[in-house]
């Protein structure tokens, strides 16, 4: 058994080793790596039924996050987003924390509604770039900024496709995570702005809002409000009168949003276009979560999975105290949202077991995994953040390198929510 | 009630139909031979459901 | 890359998919409507199905089959379910024992073999579940659907963005509204999962059934396991079981169900009818995260080396060993702690006695095989046969 599942992972790496050598995209190497571990495995014979049915894994996830980033590209071109970083630049340039601040929570909400910080770099990143630029902030803090507020966002609640699917995964309800997730991601992305972009010079209104396009006319907060008012009021209503409406379900509470968004946009919107662009947007993600279903089933069934399984939750605690902030994110960086049923979820047993508060120890996980999106070979939000940003400077030594503090405070309050997960146990709720 | 889930119900399948054209046309479009071969694999969920097969 | 070139790899990639999906596509509907037949033994007096309790299911997918064995002797009621979660095998087959081996001398005896059909017609994405699994019997083999824990979404679809149980309010994950044993005790206009539990419910009442069991299976990883289960109601019964068979049969604990955890059998059947309700687990090492290989062996022997190693770190409740957790046993199991609690009900409740006969205890069944007990359907009488 131990040689088996040893060869098959072997088979998993080398096989996804060649395919990149190879030139291929991240998604295909896994897929390769997933066929070939499935013939080795069955001895030379395809398990076709194995790979179709991997790839319903996170079917209603990806449901999830293609109609939540449908209902931010509405906003954002009916002009929504500009019209907010335009209110918020006008209402607070002469303050620079208050400016800060309400910039953070807007680079939140487009994560936190779809789990995807690539959503966030591709609705508000830019517009809110263009602000922090005229806020005297050198390019590259600005990068920095945007990937790990992104980062935050993709961790903030409610939606958190990491614990979501660690939760799924060690049949563990995905309720309670609200209030840790979003004290963690509120947390690390203030951290980040006010660390790196704190000093400067005063706004130049006139300046930065020639910069800015220009909403609209007829665009008003009512417009761009309702529909988060209808969003969040049918998320309520599903909690506060369960029984008295239809189970409506997280993808169609978006396109009913998406449908006020639509007749409140004060310009008219090309439905069809936006929502090709939406799903074109977003293939490298859909992409990942299918293939990454077929890679999960291939390695439950060759025990791959197991093994892997097995080898965590048999370290010792001080072990995964002292390297989880490594692994985490250099695992992210290296299979994406694999990582969340691969470790995530024999490590919540584990935690389980030692009597640690599980809700706490995943969401303390569950926002250590995003700083891995601006790690190689996938650094899927960091490549988005330097191509949205048009960014000159050099990856390594000017992007990532000026993330790293507020990346390392991130991993140290993380890991402290880890150790102390039972002293913050009443942070659980909601 | 049971109007209503069924009316969800078919909404959903409308969505998955609306993404799975999407994905088919990217298909026919795409210049890059590693996108075509990553939207045939997308498609595998999206036509079984469809089709309530899986 | 030539357009020649790319239109071979879109047409050539189209074809592998286009074969792929009509390969699996016949399988995933043939897994769905397979059919499992049931050859009645000779105490069941009728069968009815569950939408004779709440129309709106009758002729739904969830429309099960109820098997009543009834002795004619005034007496207490029983109902036994299995397949709440269709991927714990021991359940349905221990169910299927008492369908067909059961006779009864006072009192009466209800089966549902299969308590969610539609979590028995669908198999988890991403856990790898073999299809099928078959049993070895005098005459042959017989084959079952492997299922999953959840409703299939075909039929369950969409989920809430969180599940709020009925009537408790209790906050549960999304998936669990298809979850049939965290749906007690039912909702009328629910989803099929809640409607389900609401139908069982009002078998419950209408047939005035006193004792109430429900078959399980557990992951080693997890704590409740090798057990009984009990409200409150059945506290004294559970106990004295869990005492007996430990010392007579097999070690099995005794567990009160927690006041507040709602949507399960043994808290929500024993709050909302007269019956005394309690679940039994038995220890089914498939079901471990750190397994190996996910096949059929795997389900049918409980054996497993990652398993073994977990157990060796204590990060198990259940001992394992070499010898695994064989069907048979984890069957046995269920068929002694069935007899044992009918027994001591009958004992307490005199009148209302519910007196079994014809079905094996543990022993018999690991000494003789699960299959021992199945009759051949291609021998049976055409109206004796039920399908599953």
């Amino acid at each position: 058994m131990y040689f088996h599942a040893g060869l098959i992972l072997a088979v998993i790496a080398v096989s996804f080793g060649i395919a990149k050598a190879l030139k291929l995209s991240v998604e295909l190497s896994m897929l390769v790596a997933a066929v070939a571990a499935a013939i080795v495995h069955s001895g030379g014979a395809i398990p076709v039924r194995h790979l179709v049915e991997g790839s319903f894994t996170y079917l209603d996830v990806c449901l999830i996050f293609i109609t939540a980033t449908f209902f931010m590209n509405l906003i954002k071109e009916s002009g929504g987003v500009a019209f907010l970083v335009r209110s918020i630049v006008t209402a607070f340039h002469k303050s620079r924390a208050l400016c800060l601040f309400f910039l953070t929570l807007l680079l939140l909400i487009p994560g936190a509604l779809t789990g995807s910080g690539a959503t966030t770099v591709l609705t508000v990143g830019t517009l809110v770039g263009t602000v922090l630029t005229y806020m005297g902030i050198s390019e590259k803090r600005v990068a920095a900024i945007i990937f790990i507020c992104a980062a935050m966002s993709a961790a903030a609640p409610p939606v958190n496709l990491w614990a979501m699917m660690a939760a799924a995964g060690s049949n563990m309800p995905y309720v309670g995570f609200f209030v840790p997730l979003l004290v963690l991601s509120l947390a690390g992305s203030l951290f980040a702005m006010f660390f790196l972009g704190g000093k400067g010079k005063k706004v130049e209104l006139s300046e930065a809002l020639k910069e800015l396009p220009a909403p609209p006319e007829k665009m008003n907060w009512v417009r761009v409000g309702i529909p988060f008012v209808v969003l969040i009021f049918l998320i309520m209503a599903g909690r506060i009168w369960p029984h008295s409406i239809p189970t409506l379900g997280l993808p169609f509470m978006f396109v009913v949003a998406s449908i006020f968004a639509i007749f409140l946009s004060p310009k008219k919107l090309e439905i069809l276009k936006i929502a090709t662009n939406t799903i074109n947007t977003l293939i490298p993600l859909v992409g990942i979560m299918i293939v990454v279903g077929i890679l999960i089933q291939i390695m439950a069934l060759s025990g791959a999975r197991g093994l892997i399984s097995l080898a965590v939750v048999t370290l010792p605690m001080w072990v995964l105290f002292a390297a989880l902030w490594l692994i985490l994110p250099v695992s992210e960086g290296l299979l994406q949202y694999a990582v969340a049923p691969l470790l995530g979820v024999p490590l919540i047993l584990l935690f389980n077991m030692k009597g640690m508060d599980a809700i706490i120890a995943l969401s303390a996980m569950a926002v250590m995994w995003p700083m891995g999106d601006i790690l190689p070979p996938t650094a899927v939000v960091g490549r988005a953040t330097v191509m949205e940003l048009k960014f000159k400077g050099r990856y390594y030594k000017d992007f990532l390198k000026t993330s790293l503090i507020p990346m390392g405070f991130i991993l140290l309050i993380a890991t402290l929510f880890l150790i102390f997960s039972n002293e913050l146990s009443f942070l659980v709720g909601g | 009630m049971a109007i209503l889930y069924t009316i969800i119900s078919v909404c959903y399948y409308l969505i998955i139909a609306f993404i799975t054209f999407v994905i088919a046309r990217n298909l026919v479009k795409t210049k890059n031979f590693q996108e075509a071969i990553l939207f045939s694999v997308m498609l595998m969920p999206f036509i079984l459901r469809i089709l309530r097969i899986k | 890359m030539t357009d020649r070139n790319l239109m071979i790899v879109k047409i050539v990639s189209t074809v592998l998919v286009g074969i792929a999906l009509i390969i699996s596509g016949i399988e995933f509907y043939n897994h769905r409507n397979f059919q499992e037949p049931v050859v009645i033994g000779p105490g069941v007096t009728s069968v009815k199905t569950l939408g004779d309790y709440y129309t709106r299911l009758k002729g739904t997918i969830n429309d099960t089959n109820i098997y009543i064995i009834d002795s004619g002797v005034p007496g207490g009621t029983a109902l036994v379910i299995g397949r709440t979660h269709p991927e714990e095998p021991a359940a349905t087959l221990a169910a299927k024992i008492l369908v067909e081996n059961a006779s009864l001398s006072k009192g009466r005896l209800i089966v549902a073999i299969t308590a969610n059909q539609s979590a028995s017609r669908v198999t988890r994405p991403g856990d790898a579940y073999p299809m099928y699994y078959t049993i070895e019997t005098p005459w042959g083999e017989s084959k079952y659907r492997m299922g999953d824990r959840w409703s299939s979404p075909m039929d369950s679809w969409p989920d809430p963005e969180v599940y709020v149980h009925y009537p408790s309010g209790q906050l549960l994950a999304y998936m669990d509204i298809r979850n049939f044993n965290r749906t007690w005790p039912g909702r009328e206009n629910g989803m099929i999962t809640e409607q389900t539990n609401y139908a069982f419910m009002n078998l419950i009442r209408a047939e005035g059934v006193d004792v109430f069991i429900d078959l399980h299976e557990a992951e080693l990883e997890y704590p409740v396991i090798s057990t009984i289960v009990a409200h409150q109601k059945a506290a004294d019964i559970a106990g004295l079981a869990s005492m007996i068979l430990t010392s007579t049969e097999f070690r099995i604990g005794m567990e009160f169900s927690p006041p507040s955890l709602h949507g399960l059998s043994h808290r929500e059947v024993g709050d909302y009818s007269d019956a005394i309700s309690l679940l039994f687990e038995t220890p089914e090492p498939f079901l471990d995260r750190v397994r190996g290989i996910t096949d059929e062996a795997l389900l049918l022997t409980g054996k497993d080396e990652f398993v073994m190693t977990a157990g060796k770190y204590g990060l198990l409740y259940e001992k394992i060993d070499e010898k695994g957790w064989p069907i048979d046993v984890r069957v046995g199991r269920h068929c002694s702690t069935t007899l044992m609690v009918l027994e001591l009900w009958s004992d307490f409740n005199p009148g209302k006695e519910v007196v079994v006969g014809g079905v094996p205890r543990y022993d018999e069944v690991v000494s003789n095989g699960t299959g021992f007990y199945f009759q051949d359907p291609s021998k049976a009488e055409t109206e004796n046969i039920y399908y599953e």
